[in-house]
């Protein structure tokens, strides 16, 4: 089944182009290289037949025929000549001189010297490949001289045979390769799909495994994994919302429909009347502005990334926080103390960062404690921006930090104050959407959240980003 | 103020349009009801109103489509969006079709009724004075100063925002909402109870050792600032 994936699959397509491709380039180079060696020795061979034609021409000049054949004779006993072969005939073609036995048919001898050509060998002579170019004298004999390139072509046929195998090995390993890298491409898309398979079968808990070589398959990978962890999340908030609007919604909802069918059951006075109406009325006012929350919070989470933040000073949105929340502190017996003596500048929504910083506030004025200080400081960290709000109240126990920014989530002892259980959990949306990490520590006493922003360039990246896509 | 004053409704549920017109005939409007966005369409071109309210999702034509034709027509009358989709995107997405104020589903009808009344009363009084007269109050809008009986009493700037809207919509009920809307130009609805221990403040400078109170809590709505008669 993989195999026939293999073959159909458009990497192999791509595979047998490249092979293709490469084996003429390397066909074109080892051919340029057989035909540049091949002229290389003929060349040489060629000039060392020209210098003996001189010889010969000299000879004849001094000595006329004799001097040729005494030439021919010397020659015959050099060694150094000992593949070369020299004829010397009448003009009647009859033997007068030399080591070849009969003239080569195909040689017709010209006053001048003929080019050189390739003879192939014929029985009646020594049955060897020569390379030879001869003349008529002017006395009319014939006269061949050549040389034996029988070793010559033994070298080039070598060179041949190598460059042949040299291709074919190519050829194999280059289809090897593109065959593998196809099946490991096809493979990892096997992969990829059979875990989709498994999610939409399943669920969302699958994940598409990394081979960690870091290649673009384990980018992809990575990439769609992330994208199913979001999904998961998504999926998971969505879940939990409805979990607890069946949780803490049910209950009131419950206890006004008792109230309710209680007055509808029983004869009350018309005042009774009116005060229940109106307490149902504000129970459902509370029930509605949770719901309200709620759908904010989910809203905030899913919305589109960035959408309508603009620059804005964190210092500025503190100030007025603080000045709003000032009664209100005043009135509780705490102190709202502003460290803010710069501006610090963050891209981002106004409306939602004062939503987040009230809340924290609202907090800590609620749960500070007698005579609580709090403390709101903005300034420019390190890393980027940081809000801090602190209170001298009870604080959160370290193991249940992380529990408080889940919705509807109450510490014990606040069970029974005032408050939805959300403030904190639209803070985390808020922060999440700025891209802003939350700190809850330890303000010894007291409990101390901290907001850390990006670092501006990553803000001007965001923007940037922001300011390439398309408008709503 | 005096006179009918029209108000055009459109919207498709028809409990809730008849709670509409039943509570805006109540506070003295004449009530014209649109079941469509091409009917309200209709309406709004032909007749004066002073205000309209638009549900935002209407079968046919869509409430911001709606208004967005209207506002390109030339039509201006102030338009109450009444939306039961949640509030971040689509508030900016109705208020910039053209909208003038946004309330969200479900909503208390005295809310509604305070929303209309602003925008109606914005469309009456475009008056520029610049100094405001309440009773014995007197608040100077250039040189930011507030008196009352001749006193000059001290507010700090956002205080004095405050006071001035009240003074501008006197005798009307203004929520909470709309004080964080238009004091604090914030857009969303405060779970706590700042507004109320902010204004507890204002009121504390304005009233305490006059004759007679000027800002009134109105239950479960807001507040409203209002002279005796």
């Amino acid at each position: 089944m993989l195999l026939s994936k293999t073959l159909r699959s458009s990497t192999l397509k791509l595979a047998f182009i490249y092979v293709l491709v490469f084996s003429s380039g390397v066909f074109a180079l080892l051919g340029y290289v057989y035909w540049s060696t091949a002229s290389y020795l003929y060349e040489r061979s060629d000039q060392l037949l020209n210098i003996e034609r001189e010889s010969m021409d000299d000879a004849y000049r001094k000595t006329g025929r004799d001097g040729i054949i005494a030439l021919i004779g010397r020659r015959s006993g050099d060694n150094f000549f000992s593949d070369w072969v020299y004829l010397l005939t009448t003009p009647t073609y009859q033997y007068v001189a030399g080591n070849l036995g009969t003239w080569p048919r195909a040689l017709h001898p010209e006053p001048e010297w003929t080019t050189l050509v390739t003879l192939h060998p014929e029985p009646a002579n020594t049955g060897a490949v020569l390379r030879a170019a001869s003349r008529v004298l002017p006395d009319g004999s014939h006269l061949l001289i050549g040389r034996k390139i029988e070793d010559l072509h033994g070298l080039l046929e070598k060179i041949v045979t190598v460059l042949a195998w040299g291709a074919g090995l190519f050829l194999i390993l280059a289809a090897a390769a593109g065959i593998s890298t196809s099946r490991r491409s096809v493979a990892r898309i096997e992969a990829i799909n059979a875990t989709s398979l498994k999610i939409m079968r399943a669920g969302l808990g699958e994940r598409i495994p990394l081979r960690g070589t870091d290649d673009e398959w384990d980018g992809v990978a990575r990439n769609l994994n992330s994208m199913l962890d979001r999904i998961e999340e998504l999926m998971e908030s969505v879940r939990q919302v409805s979990d607890n609007v069946a949780h803490d919604l049910r209950t009131p909802l419950t206890r006004m429909r008792g109230r309710l069918e209680k007055g509808c059951n029983q004869r009350l006075g018309v005042s009774q009347y009116q005060s229940l109406l109106n307490d149902t009325i504000i129970e459902l006012d509370e029930i509605l502005s949770r719901f309200s929350s709620i759908l904010r919070i989910s809203q905030i989470e899913m919305r589109n990334q960035q959408a309508g933040f603009h620059d804005i000073d964190l210092a500025q949105i503190a100030r007025e926080v603080v000045e709003l929340f000032d009664p209100s502190a005043e009135e509780k017996g705490a102190l709202l103390q502003l460290l803010a003596n710069e501006g610090v500048p963050v891209f981002g929504d106004r409306d939602l960062l004062f939503d987040a910083l009230s809340n924290l506030v609202d907090n800590a004025i609620k749960h500070g404690g007698d005579n609580n200080a709090v403390m709101i400081e903005v300034r420019r960290g390190a890393s980027g921006p940081v809000v801090t709000v602190a209170d001298h109240g009870p604080g959160i126990p370290a193991d249940e930090r992380k529990n408080v920014l889940k919705r509807f989530y109450r510490l014990e002892h606040s069970r029974n104050s005032p408050g939805s259980g959300l403030g904190l959990s639209l803070v985390a949306a808020v922060a999440n959407l700025h891209g802003a990490q939350i700190e809850i520590a330890d303000n010894a006493p007291g409990l101390r959240i901290e907001l850390r922003f990006p670092p501006p360039e990553k803000a001007a990246h965001q923007r940037s980003l922001q300011a390439l896509a398309p408008s709503p | 103020m005096v006179g009918a004053r029209r108000i055009l409704v459109i919207e498709d549920d028809a409990e809730t349009a008849d709670q509409l017109v039943d509570c805006l005939q109540t506070s003295g409007f004449s009530v014209d009801l649109a079941a469509d966005g091409e009917d309200g369409l209709e309406r709004a071109r032909s007749a004066d109103y002073v205000v309209m309210t638009v549900d935002r999702m209407l079968p046919g034509i869509d409430g911001i489509e709606v208004i967005r034709r209207l506002r390109d027509e030339g039509v201006m009358t102030p338009a109450l969006i009444l939306s039961a989709l949640g509030e971040i995107d689509d508030r900016v997405r109705g208020l910039r079709a053209g909208g003038d104020d946004y309330l969200v589903k479900p909503f208390a009808s005295r809310e509604m009724l305070a929303r209309v009344d602003a925008l109606a009363r914005r469309s009456a009084t475009v008056v520029k004075e610049t100094i405001l007269r309440v009773g014995d109050l007197e608040i100077d809008l250039l040189m930011r100063i507030v008196r009352r009986r001749g006193r000059e009493i001290d507010l700090l700037p956002r205080e004095f925002q405050l006071l001035e809207y009240l003074v501008r919509n006197v005798g009307q009920v203004v929520s909470r909402a709309m004080l964080l809307q238009h004091v604090w130009d914030l857009h969303f609805d405060p779970s706590t109870n700042v507004i109320d221990v902010y204004v507890g403040r204002v009121r504390r400078k304005i009233d305490s050792g006059q004759a007679y109170p000027l800002i009134h809590t109105v239950r479960g709505v807001g507040f409203r600032l209002r002279a005796p008669e």
